[in-house]
């Protein structure tokens, strides 16, 4: 009798059903909470991997650090991002890449943690002009020419600012020597 | 002959000096294996293929000079001479370079596999595909050691 009851209240199949329904909600949770998780990781992977082209292509410094706050990199998550984007269809422009070495160069930047290098050289001729060369960790080379003319004084652009330091790099050779 | 030989050692004299020296971390020392690798060249037999082949053959051999220097009982038995760090930066930077002592201190003191990568790709400006040539890796292996040895420079920062 008290056997029977117990089956009654809490029988085998209803405990089983009960359980297995647990785990399900358990296990959904579990899936969800492991693919937020791992878009999340996603997202912070792209975020370091765009901060880094960022860094050449249209934030400052520490570009890494901006391309977090500005939705992992993306060009024109916010206004000053798209003035930049703007400013750079303005001033920068893709050339063919000359492989140009250290020697060769009037400046350079190597951004060992950004895993970057930058090399800039005085164009020769009546416009001012800088050829700048970028190379990435993942082997990646990039080129621009900037025009000075149409380059801010204040601009937050890595190439720009790049540019302007080879102008002045330059000047400073020249002066010398 | 002797020309020939001067005009290589004029040619890679520096850049062999700064990869020695930024395995050894002393002049006497890096010199000593720069020397040696000029040496090897000399008594070497096998035919060079070309300029880049000679330069690949001259920075593995200095690299290899290097690490069997360090593993060498006499090196562990010894203590090197200390220079300050800013001496010892002076013969590794280049003049156009913008200067970050801080880092390349790091750099230098990063493992063997992850410096050695590290220093050609960005100090020396190798491709990933001549420094598999010259490290004897494959491609993807240096693609990871410069990725793995920056996370960890940054970790060290």
């Amino acid at each position: 009798m008290g056997i029977q009851e117990v089956q009654g209240q809490s029988g085998t199949p209803a405990y089983q059903k009960k359980k297995k329904t647990g785990r399900a909600e358990g296990f959904q949770k579990s899936l969800l909470q492991n693919l937020k998780n791992r878009d999340q990781e996603k997202l912070s992977n792209t975020a370091f991997e765009t901060g880094t082209k960022a860094a050449a292509a249209g934030t400052q410094a520490g570009a890494q650090t901006k391309a977090e706050k500005v939705g992992m990199g993306r060009i024109g998550a916010t206004k000053d991002i798209r003035m930049n984007a703007a400013a750079m269809q303005e001033a920068l422009q893709a050339v063919e890449v000359r492989r140009m070495s250290y020697e060769d160069s009037d400046h350079v930047r190597i951004a060992v943690t950004e895993g970057y290098t930058l090399k800039g050289k005085r164009e020769e001729g009546a416009d001012a002009r800088v050829y700048v060369e970028a190379k990435y960790e993942d082997g990646r080379l990039e080129a621009y020419q900037v025009e000075m003319a149409k380059v801010s004084g204040q601009t937050e652009h890595l190439i720009e600012q790049f540019a302007i330091e080879t102008m002045k790099e330059g000047e400073e050779a020249y002066d010398f020597g | 002959m002797e020309q020939e030989w001067s005009y290589l050692v004029e040619e890679y004299r520096a850049m062999l000096y700064r990869i020695a020296f930024s395995n050894m971390k002393n002049r006497a020392d890096a010199e000593d294996a720069v020397q040696e690798a000029f040496l090897r060249y000399m008594k070497d037999e096998k035919p060079i293929q070309n300029k880049e082949h000679e330069k690949a053959w001259l920075i593995r051999t200095t690299i290899h000079i290097c690490l069997d220097i360090l593993k060498s009982g006499w090196y562990q038995r010894t203590v090197p001479w200390n220079e300050s760090f800013e001496n010892a930066a002076k013969n590794i930077y280049l003049p156009y370079q913008v200067r970050d002592d801080e880092t390349l201190e790091a750099v230098l003191r990063l493992p063997v596999h992850y410096r050695n990568p590290i220093y050609l790709f960005y100090y020396e400006d190798y491709s990933i595909h001549e420094i598999a040539g010259i490290l004897n890796e494959k491609e993807g292996t240096i693609k990871t050691r410069l990725r793995r040895g920056r996370e960890e420079l940054r970790r060290n920062l």
